[in-house]
């Protein structure tokens, strides 16, 4: 739906942001995210940086579902490994944080590209059901293994230390977040104009069909695993250096269903939906709790029920999302996008 | 010798309860061809709602298991109409994620009305301990035998002989090829729903008397993600044989194993199977065409 | 126009979220800021409710009387569900807030935030008592107020030995350790309960308790075989109620259960019924069937609320006195003149010793290279449906 917007060139065509209107938008977004960390209280900081490492999370969980449509319970358990992957090179080994992050995050790759064996054979709902199989079986390795991981008792990182400075607070610690969301939405925005992209998606559609024309479909759906989890994993060995101290309660089949959330919330299949997903779902909690606390002196009997509410409210927001837009926050957005790009003639 | 029938009568009464709630997937399923996420949750409103009606304002049981019962069907109904309705159609993992909201929501309102505060239901069915030669079981666990055999015995005439449950077989054939003959869709949905919501709250029932109310009963419906798979999504007999299997693995391996293996050990099993049979071993395959 | 009217709808929704997750100003002098996290609703509301409404009480209670030296306490409070993020969303929340301390819940936030405490120097108390926590290097600003779960685990062994011996028998028995999946779960026998037993020459095994669960037979079973005669619990009261039901359904009736602080409550003879009769419970913090000096302000206060100390629970008096512990080392900072902050709490509280509460427990001590307030408790044993005192308060050797 773009009128008079004419390309002479393929490199024009194919870019990222076509429109100036796009570029503008961008932009403004960039110079707000730089200048946010200087203004914003401790408590914004920290809001913001799980809004970061989320994204990165949901980014990568789009990528398998929303672009390779593989339904996968399992992100759990692959946060997880990135996190005491990264942890335990970090606290027993010494390894610096820049070096143990990446293994980290391709460990996670590997047990990804295991877990996602069973896609070859499986879809749809028994796929669901033998990704949730694995996230189980890695909860209960993690908390057994104490050998490795120390079993029940919470592992203590050290904060990464960058150029000497440690990157303890939450102001530094934005700058590494958000440089690395950028990363993964560029990377994958990317992905999807190339070629595995397109692979993906063929086998998101129609799997039968895309084997037909020759897309390997095996190896497609295993790479999409593989990256998937990659980011995931990054995303835990994220959270593991940000807090400092994890344990396995962290990586629950909970989470696995939180970030689901957070996609399907936010869009499947967009980059936009996965950040803001991750941004609703961080906010959310947020909210609630803060009504509940300003309604403590007024309505003390809401003010105790709210909390018991959140877990109700967060199903019900889930529901109500996809019964109103099935599309999620991202097609909002475009409808939003749309209808000014038009105005006032939106006939 | 004593400890493996010990383990044994204990596996197949604890499988039977899961086969009761597999019950439930398997209907919704074999109907409209949803997974319901939110079944360990329904089991347990189910248990609150009778403890609601039994313990706190004190009716007699079968008065409190009759309300019961209709209030699970009221919101099988409710949820059928607003919540999957709108749904059919979207691809599963829409399907996957609003039952997921679902489970909840329904643990919501279970926290906010009554928290999960373990209570103790009064049990109407006795408890007293019969001995199969020198192994112990309960006798609430083979009242849910006993119910668990009759549900099948009728779920399985429903769908064999009876109008709705022809339909809804065909409706999950062909929704296409049902609506043009002229059946309800919509009205099948809704008994599919309201029947599966009255099973999970008879499994909820019957949870309540053997461990008491607590949050706990929805872990159940983790547990019993492998049995359904197993016995296949829309088989009524996988369910029960899925159930009786699975609770006998659990018992053995927490008898002989131990280390919290026994929640594993069914998902390993189940990755198993599952590789070499996709469908679970009774399901239905599912033949695609591009 | 329906969409359109969404969108408006939608845009005003993510407006309102972004205002209203903002937390509430800076606070100025004058009433002094605690934070405080609850489970109301959460998987162990059953013990964080009335564990939550103690400290609210002890609050109330404390304002009513003039608060500190003059000034009020200000309870910044949450349930927050036992959700981990929560808690640390709600911690940074209060900290910026203005609290000076922080009154936590359960094992999984005290261990999550464990490192941001010592950061930001606010001291923390909490209803776990892991016994890493007490360890001034591992968790400087944690202090524990309860016999820690490795303590609990010691003095019970202790107690076993003589029980046995005391029976007439030889040698020593063995002793099996069922316990709650999970880190609160595991506390006592990884830190230090496994080696203890070994060191006494006790022969002892660890068996999981599975959640989710309807019985516990295949671990009876199993413990069965293994032999022992005494069964110690870390776990909360209802799977131990219902383990002890299933021990007298296989009727075995020679074995001793001993639960541990968390299972040792109303709740396990209220839902164990007759199978509770004759266990044995871990009591840091006295019941209320014992009645004590120290429970005379509490009872007081209750009764003015229209309720009873018996019906609120131990772990009612057992917050109580928690937070009493923390008021009295803001007392000591603002007695000896020094400013209200985190680092002098933490001074105070580390300098203070046997502070007397009443009989609840023993008389807490803390030293900077032991936070471990107390190490003695008393063992009750269910008679006729009710707790009643076995001993008087033990020690750990």
């Amino acid at each position: 739906m773009e009128c008079g917007v004419f390309f002479t060139n393929y490199k024009a065509d194919m870019a990222l942001r076509r429109k100036p209107i796009q570029k503008i938008r961008l932009g403004i977004f960039i110079a707000f995210v730089i200048i946010f960390p200087f203004f914003a209280s401790p408590y914004w900081l920290n809001l913001a940086n799980q809004i970061a490492l989320a994204t990165i999370g949901a980014i990568g969980l789009n990528i398998l579902v929303g672009y390779t449509g593989q339904i996968s319970l399992g992100q759990g358990a692959f946060m997880a490994v990135g996190a005491y992957g990264s942890g335990l090179l970090t606290a027993r080994l010494g390894v610096p944080f820049w070096m143990s992050i990446p293994i980290a995050a391709f460990l996670a790759a590997a047990v990804g590209v295991l877990f996602g064996l069973p896609s070859l054979r499986l879809k749809g709902l028994y796929l669901a059901i033998a990704t949730l199989a694995a996230q189980e079986i890695v909860e209960w390795v993690v908390v057994h293994w104490t050998s490795v991981t120390g079993g029940v008792e919470a592992l203590v990182v050290p904060s990464p230390k960058l150029f000497g400075l440690r990157l303890n607070t939450d102001f530094r610690f934005y700058w590494i977040a958000v440089i690395l969301a950028g990363l993964t939405a560029l990377f994958t925005a990317n992905l999807f104009r190339s070629r595995v992209g397109r692979a993906f998606i063929a086998i998101r559609d129609q799997d039968i069909a895309a084997e037909v024309i020759g897309v390997n479909v095996y190896w497609y759906k295993l790479l999409a695993f593989a990256t998937s989890s990659f980011f995931v994993g990054l995303t835990g060995a994220l959270t593991a250096h940000y807090r400092t101290i994890i344990s396995w309660e962290r990586f629950t089949l909970d989470t696995s269903i939180l970030y689901l959330a957070m996609i399907i919330i936010g869009g499947l299949g967009t980059i936009n939906g996965s950040f803001f997903g991750a941004a609703f779902m961080t906010l959310l909690p947020a909210f609630i709790n803060n009504l509940g606390r300003s309604l403590q002196g007024s309505f003390p009997a809401m003010a105790t029920m709210l909390p018991a509410f959140q877990q109700a409210i967060f199903g019900l927001v889930i529901i109500l999302f996809l019964v109103i837009e099935p599309e999620g926050l991202a097609k909002l957005w475009r409808n939003i996008k749309d209808y000014f790009y038009v105005w006032p003639f939106s006939y | 010798m004593e400890k493996f029938l010990q383990l044994t009568i204990s596996g197949l009464s604890n499988g039977m309860v899961y086969a009761l709630v597999a019950l439930g997937f398997v209907i919704i399923y074999k109907a409209s061809d949803v997974i319901n996420f939110a079944q360990g949750e329904l089991l347990l409103f189910g248990a609150y709602l009778a403890f609601a009606f039994i313990a706190q304002l004190g009716l007699h049981w079968t008065i409190g298991v009759l309300l019961t019962l209709l209030v699970a069907v009221l919101i099988g109904v409710i949820v059928e109409r607003f919540v999957l309705r709108p749904l059919i159609g979207e691809p599963i993992i829409s399907m996957i994620m609003v039952t997921i909201g679902l489970s909840s929501v329904l643990k919501g309102l279970v926290n906010a009305i009554w928290s999960p505060v373990p209570r103790r239901f009064p049990p109407f069915i006795p408890a007293v301990d019969v001995y199969i030669g020198p192994a112990v079981v309960s006798a609430d666990r083979l009242v849910a035998i006993g119910i668990a055999a009759l549900l099948l015995i009728l779920f399985t005439l429903f769908f064999r002989y009876n109008r709705e449950g022809i339909a809804m077989r065909a409706i999950a054939d062909d929704q296409q090829a049902a609506l043009s003959m002229g059946i309800s869709v919509k009205r099948a949905f809704a008994i599919a729903w309201a029947i599966a919501a009255m099973t999970a709250a008879v499994g909820g029932i019957i949870l309540a008397n053997i461990v008491g109310v607590s949050g706990d009963i929805s872990l159940l419906g983790l547990r019993v993600f492998p049995v359904v798979i197993l016995g296949g999504l829309d088989s009524i007999p996988g369910a029960i044989i899925g159930g009786a299997f699975i609770g006998l693995l659990e018992a053995y391996t927490g008898g002989y194993i131990g280390h919290g293996l026994d929640l594993i050990v069914p998902f390993i099993v189940l990755m198993l199977v599952l590789m070499v049979r996709p469908y679970g071993l009774f399901g239905k395959e599912i033949i695609e065409r591009v | 126009m329906k969409r359109q009217l969404f969108v408006l709808f939608a845009i005003l929704i993510v407006a309102s979220l972004i205002l209203a997750a903002c937390p509430g100003k800076k606070a100025e002098t004058g009433p002094i800021k605690i934070g405080a996290i609850f489970d109301f609703t959460g998987p162990t509301s059953d013990v964080g409710t009335p564990y939550g409404h103690g400290i609210q009480g002890y609050v109330e209670w404390l304002n009513s009387k003039g608060g500190i030296n003059g000034r009020k306490i200000d309870l910044l409070y949450q349930d927050y569900a036992y959700k981990v993020p929560q808690a640390e969303q709600l911690y940074t929340q209060f900290v910026q807030e203005g609290v000076v301390a922080f009154m936590g819940w359960g094992t999984g936030d005290t261990e999550a935030l464990r490192t941001k405490i010592a950061e930001d120097k606010i001291p923390f108390m909490s209803a776990s008592y892991s016994h890493v926590l007490g360890d001034p290097k591992e968790a400087p600003y944690n202090f524990l107020v309860g016999t820690t779960y490795s303590d609990q685990f010691f003095i019970v062994m202790d107690w076993i030995l003589e029980d046995w011996q005391a029976k007439g028998n030889s040698g020593k028995p063995k002793v099996a350790f069922m316990h709650h999946p999970s880190p609160f779960g595991l506390s006592p026998w990884e830190q230090g309960g496994k080696d203890y037993a070994a060191k006494l020459g006790v022969e002892a095994k660890a068996f999981e308790m599975p959640k989710g669960v309807t019985d516990f037979i295949p671990q009876l079973s199993q413990i069965r075989d293994f032999g022992a005669k005494y069964v110690v619990f870390q776990t909360v009261s209802s799977p131990a109620a219902l383990a002890l039901k299933n021990a007298k359904s296989l009727g075995m009736d020679d074995v001793t259960f001993v639960c541990l602080n968390w299972c040792a409550d109303e709740n396990l003879i209220r839902q164990g019924g007759d199978a509770a009769e004759g266990a044995i419970g871990a009591f840091p913090f006295t019941p209320p069937t014992m009645d004590v000096p120290g429970m005379k302000d509490a009872r007081e206060f209750l009764k003015g609320k229209g309720t009873t100390l018996e019906e609120k629970g131990v772990h009612y008096i057992q917050a109580w006195w928690t937070m009493a512990t923390m008021v009295e080392g803001i007392r000591k900072t603002l007695d000896a003149g020094k400013e209200l902050n985190g680092e002098n709490i933490k001074a105070s509280l580390e300098a203070l010793k046997d502070f007397d509460t009443g009989g609840v427990t023993v008389p807490i001590t803390f030293t900077p290279t032991d936070h471990r307030g107390s190490k003695g408790m008393r063992l009750f044993k269910v008679e006729g449906g009710k707790w009643v005192q076995l001993t008087d308060f033990r020690y750990v050797k």
